[in-house]
């Protein structure tokens, strides 16, 4: 009878209770939450397998009633049980805040149950866990800049490859620690405590963000990867086979020169090498770095005693920003050719294109097709490299062991040491870049204004309040130590005895490999998962505009956790994806392209607006990328006026948004990699004013360039032509028309021809043209401004045949005005 | 017919959503009648080499002596020390205003130096952040970000020239440029903006550009109503706060020289004229040239030239205003150097630095805290500020817990980025 009367309790449960949205907090083993109690799965002898959620409806005599129930498939272990015959619920693992505990419920008349026993719980590798793991990793597991979350980390695919990395790797620094039954204890803590799986509230919440439609998505990906518009064959190809054709699309994207200067553009917003661009310092600057190893670095003539000419200036310029180039060139080569992304740190070559080359002295061992194509680039190796000294003496330094990145003279230079730093700061550089750890987090745990006992001779070593940092970065330092300060190789050089010799990751570097040591630990580093977690997290910031969300920690709000949580579980399958690939980043940023967080425009429920509101790959344009988008839809860029453009269109310094000396590039947020290394992602009041001189230049340019351009060649203007004024159907028709067109063309806003918004705009075309064309000869003159006016030819120069001066019914100045509406709307300056 | 009247926004955003308005608001009045320069010198300057020098003596551990000049040679101006030339380098013209003898001889009076202090890291990002906020860790605004938060609603109100700018968004940093920029920004409708007799030439008549700019906002309206992702519409009220306050740019354009000058003297002449045309609140200045890892005596005596000679240009443009009572200058770098030369004439990263001040509120010709012949600091007594084995060691949080009191930081902001520290009464 009892077992019958329970049965159709639980039969009840089923049919009567609409499931109710379980919200899942770290895990997914039963915890509470204020008044609720969840239970993700309650085996039933004979029956199945229920998630139920109780609530508090008495607090004096701990009684809960039955709030919701579902069948459910989900695997955990150990699951709670109802027994049948005693009517008692167990839960043999409850989670309280932070704390866990074994409770049994019996169940009352009706359908509440009241707890009749709790018992602390210790879980086995909780002891371990707290111990060892917490302090970096977070007791709530997760992590905390320094370390990774353990919400579906990189290793935590199963308990056994979770328990080996436990075993061989961490903690860092001190494996040998937590080795065997320890390893696998912690690893089933983890896999336990911490997995979010795909729990309900982040497929929910994920499942909360409307995508744009795979033409807006097309479009925003090729402005954003190509500096240009999608091809009308483009665009056929994503409307016939969908994601399918959109993704070979991006395909052929990504063979073409402008997505690979985007590429070089992500990364150097992290890595900065760029610094040594001659826009962004001074003439040679690059170049200098190379004297003392490299006697050819001013192939063309040394600065000191050469005769300064148009030539040598050219020779100057791309030959340092060639040498400058190397690191970035580096990581573009390797996506090119689809290597795995370890191999920036791993190749055993550098990069030279022809000037560069004789900078470096290996021109003539290379196979270049063309002697002055600074865009022919080729791996190279420097052998039998020799160095004098600033006494005048030679030494052989043999081959170099080139690694990569790590062994670039630029890398090395952006981020120098000294005696005293000891290659700390290169330390700190490879863990925040290729390990997506930030060592400096760990000042947080130093207690505020207490110094820390230093009296020991070697602090670092023994004082554990240095060890919990210098223990993860001195052996990478070490790793550096046939590096000197200026980025040049020196074997044997004698390195410090009182800190962590060279190792990575709790593995000593052996003795054998002291001359490649740095090839040494870019192979380490190329085995280790966070390598994934690094490259995420820079075509994610490249990408979508902000770094990955951080922990919320501990005073982080539900709806900041479930933004956390969801982001991390599809940040995992991004970086899965890419795994698989063969660390292919073509195709991580396929699926960041793919991706809801890229692709987001809306909402599906709003009631998930607290959640989301960081989602979304909606930005400020950089300087650098308003620059590429006026070029592409407008046909040429911010130089000035366009009688001049063929003059200017190959002057760095006359681009509005590209220099930082005369114009914009720093006003408007742009760095110079070096002093200024962060971009401004809001607007202040300088910006805006650049954004409405931007129009009203551009406006004044583009409307008459448009109008020199037969109609079916026109970017701007195809429906229309400059006399013709709103009056009459017909024109009207073809106005409204062409303002349709101008709002999807600028703005890839695709609006019906009914829209409010187009009427709008139509009327303020119709405004300005009665105000102007009633004040012509009066108030007006018949003359376009001067500097919208065109008599040479935007490429050549040469006179045109037909100049346009005049705009005598006043449509040419109220396209304009139509024009600067639109380039300076928000949907213009923010991509 | 010039456009004189704007009704655009200048202002940095980035508070409202952020902090409580009581945050951002001035405790009185709506206009500042306090500014702060701050000045920094990047890569980590060498008191000994100039407000803090030691001589040649041998140091006792062999490491060889702190400085290239003898101590007998050391020079005074009033209660301030400050060194010779190195005996290895060629001093800059006499007749140049950052000739350490004229630099002091001319501003000791309104001069405080403070020796000694602990920057606890010899890391540039660290220091840097240290000295500019008085958080070691991350996470806190520089000084001059606190000091212009109050007044985020006014355009341009902390300017940034690079350094440590981090302003935790309770206020927007304005980067510059050169002041032809500013022509250009001031008239956006001009064809012609740096052309005084051209600058009426407009791309758009008044009545065209009037239609079209209320045409602009009324659709910047419509789609906040309208939009549904959270984070574009956050983007777009921001853009339209930034767009609507009435701001007259020109008007640092009347305060700048004709011809403005290059490098940190240019800075000084954007910040004060943007102070005086009461667009900005509160600068920071920077310097380079200061790492000098090799060859320390040579390019460390150019480069605290160039440094002297920009802050002797931004007092005479804080005179030029007749803002002396209103500006203060705060003048410090990442860290100090080591008290002995490397392998190659260079000197490495040291903890301990100085700062200096001048300007509102100084009292100058003072010299507050020591070192000792090694340039270690020496402790203080916490009232007294004398040597006192039993005191303290100065850090950057003494001087940010007294600079903050001194300039009268907010004291919610004050609360919100705490510094626990003991007050030492540095700057009054």
């Amino acid at each position: 009878m009892a077992k019958f009367r329970c049965i159709a309790v639980a039969a009840l449960l089923i049919s009567t209770l609409a499931p109710a949205l379980v919200q899942a907090q770290s895990g997914s083993i039963p915890y509470t939450e204020g008044n609720l109690l969840h239970i993700p799965r309650i085996d039933v002898e004979g029956y199945g397998s229920l998630e139920v959620d109780l609530v508090l409806v008495d607090a004096a005599n701990l009684v809960y009633a039955l709030q919701a129930a579902n069948t459910t498939t989900a695997t955990f272990a150990p699951s709670a049980t109802f027994d049948l015959d005693t009517n008692i619920l167990s839960i043999p693992l409850l989670q309280a805040d932070g704390e866990f505990f074994s409770v049994n419920l019996i169940l009352q008349d009706g359908t509440n149950f009241q707890v009749t026993s709790s018992d602390e719980a210790t879980l086995v590798g909780q002891d371990e866990y707290n111990t060892q793991c917490a302090s970096c990793h977070g007791t709530d597991g997760q992590g905390a800049a320094v370390a990774v979350s353990m919400v579906n980390c990189a290793n935590c695919s199963s308990i056994d490859t979770l328990s080996n990395y436990i075993a061989n790797v961490m903690p860092l620094g001190a494996p040998d620690t937590c080795t065997g039954t320890c390893a696998s204890d912690v690893a089933t803590y983890i896999d336990t405590v911490f997995q979010v799986d795909n729990s309900p509230m982040v497929q929910q919440t994920i499942s909360a963000i409307q995508s744009m439609p795979l033409d807006e998505t097309l479009r925003k990906a090729s402005l954003q990867l190509v500096s240009r518009l999608p091809t009308e064959t483009e665009s056929n190809l994503v409307e016939t086979q969908g994601e399918a054709g959109l993704l070979s699309v991006l395909d052929s994207m990504m063979t073409e020169e402008a997505f690979y200067d985007r590429v070089a553009e992500i990364f150097n917003d992290l890595i900065l090498t760029d610094r040594y661009l001659t826009i962004n310092g001074t003439p040679g600057e690059a170049l200098n770095l190379m004297r003392g190893v490299f006697p050819d670095a001013f192939w063309f003539g040394d600065p000191q005693t050469t005769e300064i000419d148009a030539e040598y200036i050219s020779n100057l310029f791309i030959t340092n920003d060639s040498v400058a180039r190397e690191p970035l060139e580096l990581v573009n080569f390797v996506v090119e050719n689809e290597l795995p992304m370890t191999e920036i740190l791993t190749a055993d070559y550098f990069m030279v294109n022809p000037y560069s080359a004789k900078s470096y002295g290996v021109f003539d061992e290379l196979n270049f097709q063309n002697e002055y194509d600074a865009d022919e680039w080729l791996p190279a190796q420097l052998e039998d490299v020799e160095f004098t000294t600033r006494q005048g003496n030679t030494i052989s330094l043999g081959d170099i062991p080139h690694a990569g990145l790590f062994t670039s003279l630029m890398f090395l230079n952006r981020y120098p040491t000294s005696d005293t730093n000891r290659n700390r700061g290169r330390s700190r550089v490879v863990y925040d870049l290729f390990l997506d750890v930030d060592i400096l987090a760990l000042e947080g745990s130093r207690p505020d204004g207490e110094a820390v006992d230093i009296s020991s001779p070697a602090p670092t070593l023994d004082n554990d309040d240095c060890v919990v940092c210098h223990g993860l970065l001195d052996p990478v330092a070490s790793s550096f130590e046939n590096w000197t300060e200026n980025g040049f190789y020196i074997p044997q050089l004698p390195w410090y005895d009182d800190m962590f010799q060279a190792g990575f990751a709790g593995v000593d570097r052996p003795d054998s490999e002291e001359p490649q040591s740095l090839q040494w630990l870019a192979g380490e580093i190329a085995k280790d998962p966070r390598f994934n977690d690094a490259m995420v997290r820079i075509a994610y910031f490249g990408l979508v505009g902000r770094e990955p969300l951080d922990p919320p920690g501990e005073d982080g709000t539900t709806a900041e956790w479930d933004a956390y949580n969801a982001e991390s579980v599809h940040l995992d399958e991004l970086k899965a994806a890419f795994a698989a690939d063969n660390q292919n980043l073509k195709t991580l940023i396929k699926e960041i392209v793919l991706s809801p967080y890229w692709r987001a425009e809306g909402l599906e429920d709003e009631s998930f607006a607290i959640i989301h509101e960081d989602t979304g790959a909606a930005r400020l344009l950089s300087p650098e990328m308003l620059h590429r988008k006026i070029g592409a839809l407008l046909g040429f860029e911010w130089r000035g006026m366009l009688d001049f453009y063929y003059l200017t269109k190959n002057m760095d310094n006359q681009a509005r948004l590209l220099d930082d000396r005369q114009f914009y590039q720093q006003i408007y947020g742009g760095i110079d990699s070096f002093v200024v290394t962060q971009r401004l992602t809001e607007p202040n009041g300088l910006m805006v004013y650049v954004q409405e001189r931007m129009a009203n230049e551009l406006a004044c340019y583009a409307v008459p360039n448009d109008f020199l351009a037969p109609a079916g060649e026109r970017l701007l203007l195809p429906f229309v032509e400059p006399n013709m004024q709103p009056v009459g159907l017909s024109n009207q028709n073809a106005i409204m028309n062409n303002i349709q067109y101008l709002h999807s063309h600028l703005l890839a806003e695709d609006l019906d021809i009914g829209d409010p918004e187009l009427q709008t705009t139509y009327e303020l075309f119709t405004s300005v043209w009665q105000a102007g064309e009633s004040a012509v000869n009066v108030t007006e003159t018949v003359e376009l401004p001067p500097l919208c006016q065109r008599s040479r030819d935007l490429e050549t120069g040469a006179n045109l045949a037909e100049p346009l001066i005049n705009d005598p019914d006043y449509v040419i100045r109220s396209w304009m005005a139509v024009t600067a509406y639109l380039m300076s709307d928000y949907r213009f300056v923010y991509e | 017919m010039k456009r004189r009247s704007f009704i655009k926004a200048l202002t940095g955003f980035g508070v409202a959503g952020a902090l409580p308005m009581t945050l951002v608001k001035p405790a009185f009045g709506a206009t500042a009648d306090r500014f702060l320069v701050t000045i920094s010198a990047t890569g980590g300057w060498d008191p000994t080499s100039l407000m803090d020098p030691k001589g040649n003596a041998p140091r006792s551990d062999g490491l060889g002596p702190v400085n290239n000049f003898a101590a007998s040679a050391i020079k005074s101006a009033g209660n301030l020390v400050y060194a010779p030339y190195s005996d290895l380098v060629q001093p800059p013209e006499t007749d140049s205003a950052g000739h350490f003898d004229n630099f002091f001889q001319k501003h000791y009076e309104r001069l405080l130096v403070i020796n000694g202090i602990d920057t606890q890291t010899n890391g540039h990002d660290s220091g840097r952040r240290f000295v500019w906020s008085g958080k070691l860790e991350e996470g806190y605004p520089t000084v001059a970000a606190m000091a212009a938060a109050p007044f985020a609603d006014q355009p341009m109100a902390f300017i940034s020239n690079g350094g440590y700018d981090f302003t935790t968004s309770i206020v927007a940093p304005v980067r510059t440029a050169s002041a032809g920029t500013f022509n250009a920004l001031a008239y956006p409708n001009s064809q012609f903006p740096a052309d005084e007799d051209l600058i009426d030439v407009s791309f758009f008549s008044n009545a065209s550009y009037d239609l079209v700019q209320q045409a602009r906002e009324q659709r910047l309206t419509r789609q906040i109503i309208a939009e549904s992702l959270p984070k574009r519409q956050q983007q777009m009220t921001q853009l339209q706060t930034v767009r609507n306050s009435d701001v007259e740019l020109q008007d640092l354009l009347e305060f700048l020289p004709e011809e403005v000058s290059s490098g940190l003297a240019g800075q000084a002449e954007i910040a004060i004229a943007a102070f005086a045309s009461g667009l900005a609140v509160s600068a920071n200045l920077s310097a380079g040239g200061f790492d000098t890892h090799g060859d320390h005596d040579d390019d460390h005596t150019t480069s605290l030239t160039e440094l002297l000679e920009g802050i002797d240009h931004l007092w005479e443009q804080i005179e030029a205003q007749g803002m002396q009572d209103k500006v203060t200058v705060v003048i410090g770098s990442d860290f100090g150097r080591t008290p002995f030369y490397n392998t190659g004439d260079g000197k490495d990263h040291w903890n301990i630095t100085s700062v200096m001040a001048m300007g509102a509120g100084i009292t100058g010709n003072r010299v507050i805290g020591a070192t000792d012949e090694n340039f270690e600091a020496i402790p203080l007594n916490e009232s007294s500020l004398q040597p006192d084995d039993n005191g303290i060691i100065i850090t950057p949080q003494h001087i940010h817990r007294s600079l903050r009191d001194f300039l009268g930081i907010d004291s919610d902001l004050d609360n919100l980025f705490p510094i626990n520290a003991e007050k030492l009464d540095l700057f009054s």
